[in-house]
């Protein structure tokens, strides 16, 4: 990747914007570590392999973004942070504990703050890590474990083993991390749906907090999906990954877990603050290469790549070039993100937004959605069911 | 003026494919009409349509002068006739225009049904018809065979027919020759009331109403004030001439000639096919007989696919209309598929052509819904009704008796087909009347048979029982009584409108069960069971359920994917919109087609 070397001078600033103004409650914080030991064949996220050089660029970078952006809104009060990738746990301790002190320095945290990172079984394998990252501040920890079958981590391209990932979660628990979360994949090529609840039940013997359950999505120009198209493997049929879906979901809340969000199970009281904001329409500033953020109504995304990435921060003009999000795109967001969620979609907002009642506005719709057992309205929300949520694309699109 | 002697007007009759349009670019050639600078194939063919599927839908006429071999100047009038049963009046129109005809078989192939029902339309307008084989360079080519063929069948005599390649142009001089020695001139007295055929006409947008003629009697000047028979009107002519094949223009012409005029008529109406032009001042007391005014027989409805376009798509029918009389339109609504038109035509190729007309001329985008006949209803108080669209069906418990169209139908098959016709026309409800053996090998089979039974694929069936060796034609011959009903398809519960048949009561059955299963078949999967039902009032006959797909779902959602999956929701919105939503089933077009064409798998 030969453009990630080499510091091009910051360009002039652009015409100055005014800087976005948060809605006035706490903002969300993302920080995105752009780094993997190596590149998961499934895997369309942005990141690069990790290198001194490259790393210390970013750190810089990422420093003066945090400096920027906590001036520009004014040492913003801050709920939850997250620091996700890429591969976290690679950062070196030492710079981590720079970036944290830099976040404290320009934003103000609350008490009580969500502070996640993830973590892969393979670059966190000792007990002092994981002190440090208390120390730091951090106190959820979400590793990333996929599979607990060997055979399907090197069909995934993970860098690990299945022991390694209970050796890495047995590490955190005696450092003390009290609520950690396991990521977990299914609908893999050749499972079946036994497989899979062989596998949830691998996971809830360490009696993790939360869980994320992903379906497996062949994204394009990935590696999977090249293996895919060849032939090489195929994936299970709509109907067994659908039963993966409702009975890995009726198993796990049968095990105290709550089905809280299409992909995510927590404990009580331990479902990710974090990513709740973000269906909760919240602000959330992302920090580092690639990163989203969305402040009032506007979304941006930084430059994917180092060079461009550190042109932006160092010519000021990061966030400037957004998206407006105007009310009707606001409205299909609360839509679409908040039925995601099992509190599902508060009618009395929506009514508020788009002037009109859901319920009224599309009432055969509604009927045979209801007799289908697809959606329910209780106490004045809107929400899936299970079998609802998956096919939650159609009556998404449907109600937008 | 040319006086009658010298004036020839013949028409051609051939099956399709058998060579007329070859054999009348060859004529053109011959005598030099055409120069190979202007040649095209099938020059007499205006429309890109009639080129492209080798069938003439308008008449044409073409002068053609010609120094014969007795060293006398004539004057040969060919008229081009539309070749199909659906257009059978114009074509009768058409022959009333000629003297004579020329029969071209093809010397392979033998004669063909559609040949046969036009031979014996000019045998009734007692025409002289001159056979010519066709083909004959082919290595196939069996001239004798088919003469015989010609002489057992048709009764001709063939000991002189013609042999000849219209493609090579072999012999087509003797074509000719043979038109001015065994045709007869036509007659008619120069100083008599005038009377000029009408045998057909069309709207040009600077012209007007363009009315091709042939004179019987008396004569025509340019500026004259004429008067149609059947509507006496008056109008002035402001053009007269004949194309030749360019239009050529005359101060005046006399009884024989065959030409077009242009007088001011602003719609196809003001000129019927198959009425008289005379003149106000001294009209004609014998108007030509047998006037009748084009009546459609098949109706459908034409819905835009985008509901935006119904107002393109009404100037596109408005359009067309200018230019078909035989074509009629009326606003409708459905509840399925929203504001469009109920069209009448005379058949199902009429039907064909006008879609691809439409699609391919205004580029309008339609749904059409399956072809209806028209039925008479009389209720229980004694009121009649014409039904042509089966939504609009009056309950049945207020029917006292439905009567349907019968068509009178030949079709002429080679013999080791007959078991198999037979069978399909019982199916179809047909009542024989009667088997006839042309030659050892050809038979004709007579059926009396509902008009409506041809709708619903009658022809995929003939042409995959007979291995497409069977013609047919037929002829709309009477209204009766049958035991019909109407069928209804309700999806989830809800009836489709667009959708409803009226079939026969000891068909709904099957009828039904087909239906569904094509439904099920061209509806998608969505997000909930699609159940598709066939009813007769409400007796449900037939069931088919479209199961729900299981998994339509984005595994991650989190701040940075948020814009990107919007986008991908509205995108899957965008693309439902392009289906028509009953009750909460997305209906895609081509269900509407499947049903258009429902037939038996």
């Amino acid at each position: 990747m030969p453009r990630l070397y080499g510091e091009i001078p910051a360009p002039k600033a652009k015409k100055q914007a005014p800087a976005p103004k948060p809605a006035g409650r706490p903002i969300l914080v993302y920080v995105h570590v752009p780094f993997c030991r190596s590149k998961c064949h499934y895997c369309a996220f942005h990141s690069q392999a990790f290198n001194q050089v490259t790393f210390a660029w970013y750190l810089k970078t990422l420093l003066a973004e945090i400096a920027l952006w906590g001036h520009r809104l004014q040492h913003p009060r801050v709920t939850t942070l997250y620091f996700g990738g890429g591969t976290p746990s690679l950062f070196p301790l030492s710079a981590l504990a720079q970036v944290m002190d830099a976040l404290r320095a320009n934003f103000a945290f609350e008490d009580g703050l969500e502070a996640s990172i993830e973590a892969n079984p393979d670059s966190a394998c000792d007990v002092s890590f994981f002190r440090a990252l208390l120390s730091f501040g951090f106190n959820r920890l979400s590793l990333g474990v996929q599979s607990f079958e060997d055979a399907h981590l090197a069909l995934l391209g993970r860098p690990h083993n299945a022991r390694q990932a209970v050796e890495t979660f047995t590490l955190a628990r005696q450092a003390g991390f009290g609520n950690v979360s396991l990521d977990l994949m299914y609908g893999l090529p050749g499972q079946r749906t036994n497989h899979w609840l062989e596998q949830l039940k691998s996971a809830v013997r360490l009696r993790p907090e939360h869980l994320s359950c992903y379906g497996l999505t062949p994204e394009p120009d990935t590696r999977l999906t090249r293996s895919l198209e060849l032939g090489e493997f195929v994936l299970p049929e709509e109907r067994e990954q659908s039963r993966m879906f409702v009975h890995g979901a009726e198993y796990l809340e049968s095990e105290g877990y709550l089905h809280y969000e299409i992909s995510n199970f927590a404990r009580m009281g331990f479902a990710c603050r974090h990513n709740q904001g973000y269906w909760q329409g919240r602000d959330y500033l992302g920090l580092g290469p690639s990163a989203v953020s969305t402040i009032g109504s506007r979304r941006f995304t930084n430059p994917r790549w180092m060079d461009a990435y550190d042109a932006a921060v160092r010519g000021n003009f990061a966030g400037l070039d957004f998206e407006e999000l105007d009310a009707g795109t606001r409205l299909k967001e609360l839509v679409l993100l908040s039925l995601r969620t099992v509190e599902g979609l508060d009618l009395k907002a929506y009514r508020k937004l788009a002037g009109r009642d859901l319920l009224k506005s599309e009432p055969a719709l509604m009927q045979t959605l209801r007799q289908n057992d697809l959606i329910r309205v209780k106490k004045g929300r809107l929400s899936l069911t299970k079998t609802g949520m998956l096919v939650s694309n159609s009556i998404i699109s449907r109600l937008i | 003026m040319i006086t009658t002697d010298h004036i020839r007007n013949f028409s051609i009759i051939a099956h399709i494919d058998h060579g007329k349009s070859t054999l009348a670019d060859r004529i053109l050639e011959i005598t030099g009409l055409v120069s190979d600078r202007d040649k095209r194939d099938q020059y007499l063919d205006k429309l890109e349509l009639e080129r492209e599927r080798g069938i003439t839908i308008k008449a044409q006429t073409v002068r053609i002068p010609y120094r014969a071999k007795d060293g006398k100047d004539y004057i040969l009038n060919l008229i081009d006739t539309p070749g199909h049963v659906d257009f059978s009046y114009e074509v009768s129109r058409s022959l009333a225009a000629c003297e004579g005809a020329l029969l071209v078989v093809d010397a392979s192939q033998g004669v063909e049904a559609q040949t046969l029902a036009n031979v014996y339309l000019a045998l009734d307008h007692d025409l002289e018809v001159i056979p010519v084989l066709n083909k004959i360079d082919l290595p196939s080519a069996d001239p004798e065979r088919v003469k015989k063929e010609i002489e057992e069948i048709i009764g001709l005599d063939c000991k002189d027919a013609l042999a000849v390649s219209a493609k090579s142009g072999l012999n087509v001089d003797q074509v000719l020759e043979r038109i001015i020695t065994h045709l007869p001139a036509p007659k008619g007295d120069p100083q008599a009331p005038l009377k000029a055929l009408i045998f057909d006409s069309w709207y040009d947008s600077y012209q007007g109403v363009v009315v091709l003629f042939r004179i019987l009697e008396g004569s025509l000047r340019l500026g004259e004030r004429i008067q149609i028979c059947s509507t006496k009107d008056n109008f002035e002519v402001t053009k007269l001439g004949a194309f030749s094949p360019e239009p050529v223009e005359f101060k005046a012409m006399g009884p024989g000639e065959v030409g077009f005029l242009c007088a001011a008529m602003k719609e196809l109406g003001d000129a019927p096919v198959g009425d008289t032009i005379t003149k106000p001042d001294n009209p004609t007391p014998t108007p030509f007989p047998g006037f009748k005014k084009i009546q459609p027989m098949v109706f459908a409805g034409l819905y835009p696919v985008e509901p935006a376009e119904y107002e393109t798509l009404k100037v596109a029918l408005e359009k067309l209309h200018l230019n078909d009389a035989a074509f009629s339109y009326e606003p409708e609504t459905s509840t399925a598929l929203g504001f469009g038109f109920r069209c009448g035509f005379l058949g199902l190729l009429h039907i064909e052509i006008v879609q691809e007309r439409l699609e391919r001329e205004f580029e309008a985008k339609l749904i059409t819904t399956a072809p209806s006949v028209i039925y008479k209803v009389t209720t229980h108080k004694g009121e009649e009704m014409s039904i042509d669209n089966p939504s609009r069906m009056p309950d049945p418990v207020l029917i006292a008796a439905v009567r349907e169209p019968f068509v009178r139908m030949e079709i002429h098959v080679p013999n080791e087909y007959v078991g198999n016709v037979l069978k399909i026309c019982e199916e179809k409800r047909g009542l024989q009347k009667d088997i006839r053996y042309l030659t050892s090998t050809r038979v004709t089979i007579t059926y009396e048979m509902p008009f409506a039974e041809i709708m619903y694929d009658f022809f995929d069936k003939l042409k995959s029982g007979t291995r497409g060796y069977a013609s047919l034609d037929y002829e709309i011959m009477d209204y009766r009584e049958a035991d019909l009903v109407k069928l209804d398809i309700l999806i989830n519960a809800d009836p489709v409108d667009a959708f409803s048949v009226i079939v026969h009561r000891q068909n709904a059955a099957h009828i039904g069960r087909s239906l569904a299963l094509k439904l099920k078949r061209s509806i998608p999967r969505q997000m909930f069971e699609v159940v598709i039902q066939a009813a007769i009032g409400k007796k449900i006959i037939a069931k088919e359920r479209v199961a729900p797909f299981r998994k339509d779902v984005i595994a991650k959602c989190y701040g940075g994917d948020i814009s990107r999956k919007r986008k991908l929701l509205e995108k899957q919105k965008e693309g439902k919109r392009r289906m028509r939503r009953m009750g909460n089933v997305e209906i895609p077009q081509e269900a509407f087609l499947a049903v258009l064409k429902a037939g038996d798998e």
